[in-house]
């Protein structure tokens, strides 16, 4: 936690490494110390932006990574935290299932990929098919370990005054699991997106990740740098978004009222 | 009237079954509050579970004005001694919650979780959330929510050890008051021989496990003082005291004999 008198300090250097990153970038490609291969100055990814821009390419490119992204998150999680939560309520399913689930969870996304391409095909859903992939093992360790964790004195209190079990599982475990459901979309959204590009690099025909690949393969530069940024200003914003579904799904942890 | 008869209880172990209760009856009266007091280990919560129908008993049974009580009963309320508030809701949505699973109206259980609140000088805290309390306001919140169903028996399962002393004597002391007034059955399971002696009308010592009822001490103290705070004080205290320690046989030469 930064303290209070040192916030406008803070934003003022921040501002600034910003600033020395752009105008020594711009200054460095105009002035040939850095290698038009190599580098690209913000003028030039700003022009790369507008003829991407003027043929149509980048607002398709941009929007369809955005789409697997989104889709693959709220699919991913909902499955993820819908298993996790149900799994452990059937113990025997449970114990048969969860070493084929740490297995899959083990195999490294990239060599998954291909597979997803083969049975879906070069477009969106293959794309959206290894984003849900990966999100859904985000969502659904955590929500399952705290499910099989549960504090059994609240289980226990509730079947006393005489709860049913379905009372039990919408009074005491779903609100038990939001936090770990928290850590889950924390943790899937940079995972969606990561779904996503590799798809997309794996065989595509459009998207964020098709475009900088392509750029890379006819060196162009600027659209790499482009292609880049992009990305990480929608990985900033989605992570922004999710920061702030925090005090919405776990609100009591939220209230610092002492 | 609540009535153990010939309860056993064992549970399967790695080697063979282990034997947790043996024979235990005792019965406990209405508006009558008995303590059971025993070993550390020796399956004196086990009872409590039992009673309440989280578990079934290998033998024998338990009985609520002369019928056996099977699963949930609603006259049976039970204080935990871990906290059984949950963290996600506000105390007085905590106190609500048994009336909630009854499916009372909104309305109605608000209103009757405002009183409790009101009553046990929880007033002001109706929006904070549990985590926001101290420990004995803790306590008094998940008392109000264990009385919130109105049992007619209510079953304390080492409620106060995790309290400070002074808190702990004040919450006792509310909680015999409350006992007495809604002429309630009252049975405590504790390891504190100052606190049975203070609190109860008769003492169950058990045996280390397997437990057996050792003795049974009729203890007039409770009621004739004006105060959980003002038993330890009184003369007969020490005796009973003394008894009681003796009756558990807790060894405490060890100590001595290593210094």
């Amino acid at each position: 936690m930064t303290r209070l008198s040192h916030r406008p300090l803070v934003i003022l250097g921040r501002l600034a490494v910003l600033a020395i990153i752009l105008i020594g970038a711009e200054l460095g490609v105009r002035y040939g110390m850095l290698s038009q291969l190599f580098f690209s100055s913000p003028s030039q990814i700003f022009e790369a932006l507008l003829t991407q821009w003027s043929n149509g390419s980048f607002l398709q490119d941009a929007g369809i990574t955005i789409l697997e992204t989104m889709l693959g998150l709220a699919a991913g999680s909902l499955l993820g935290m819908g298993i996790g939560l149900l799994l452990p309520q059937l113990r025997l399913l449970s114990s048969v299932f969860e070493p084929f689930l740490m297995v899959l969870n083990g195999i490294p996304v990239i060599v998954i990929a291909p597979l997803f391409i083969l049975w879906l095909g070069l477009g969106v859903p293959s794309k959206i098919g290894i984003s849900v992939y990966i999100v859904f093992f985000a969502m659904f360790i955590p929500v399952y370990t705290a499910s099989l964790r549960l504090d059994t004195t609240l289980v226990d209190a509730l079947r006393v005054m005489g709860a049913s079990r379905s009372q039990i599982f919408w009074k005491v475990i779903v609100p038990s699991s939001l936090p770990s459901v928290y850590t889950g979309l924390k943790i899937g959204s940079g995972l969606a997106l990561i779904g996503a590009v590799i798809g997309e690099f794996v065989a595509s025909r459009a998207g964020l990740g098709h475009m900088i690949l392509y750029a890379s393969g006819t060196l162009d530069t600027p659209t790499l740098y482009l292609g880049i940024l992009t990305l990480a200003i929608f990985a900033a914003a989605l992570s922004l978004t999710i920061d702030a579904l925090g005090p919405v799904l776990v609100h009591w942890r939220f209230s610092d009222e002492k | 009237m609540l009535e153990f008869r010939n309860i056993s209880f064992s549970f399967p172990g790695r080697r063979g079954p282990v034997e947790v209760l043996r024979d235990v009856s005792f019965t406990c009266a209405e508006d009558e509050i008995v303590a059971v007091i025993g070993p550390s280990g020796c399956g004196k919560s086990t009872l409590l579970s039992l009673a309440i129908g989280l578990r079934k008993p290998t033998a024998g049974e338990v009985l609520l004005d002369g019928r056996p009580v099977k699963g949930a009963d609603r006259r049976l309320g039970m204080l935990f001694q871990q906290t059984t508030l949950l963290p996600w809701r506000s105390v007085l949505e905590n106190i609500e919650l048994g009336l909630e699973i009854r499916g009372e109206l909104k309305a109605q259980r608000r209103k009757r979780a405002l009183a409790l609140m009101q009553q046990y000088g929880l007033a002001g805290f109706e929006r904070k959330y549990p985590h926001a309390l101290s420990g004995g306001m803790q306590k008094r919140a998940a008392l109000a929510q264990t009385l919130a169903i109105e049992p007619t028996v209510l079953l304390l399962d080492e409620p106060f050890a995790a309290l400070d002393a002074q808190t702990r004597v004040v919450i006792e002391n509310d909680v015999v008051k409350i006992c007495r007034a809604g002429k309630r059955t009252m049975v405590i399971v504790t390891h504190d021989i100052a606190e049975a002696i203070s609190m109860a009308d008769r003492v169950v010592v058990l045996s280390r496990r397997p437990a057996t009822v050792k003795q049974i001490y009729q203890i007039p103290l409770s009621r004739k003082a004006a105060n959980v705070a003002d038993v330890p004080s009184m003369q007969e205290f020490t005796y009973f005291f003394k008894s009681i320690w003796d009756a558990l046989d807790i060894s405490v030469t060890g100590m001595s004999a290593a210094a």
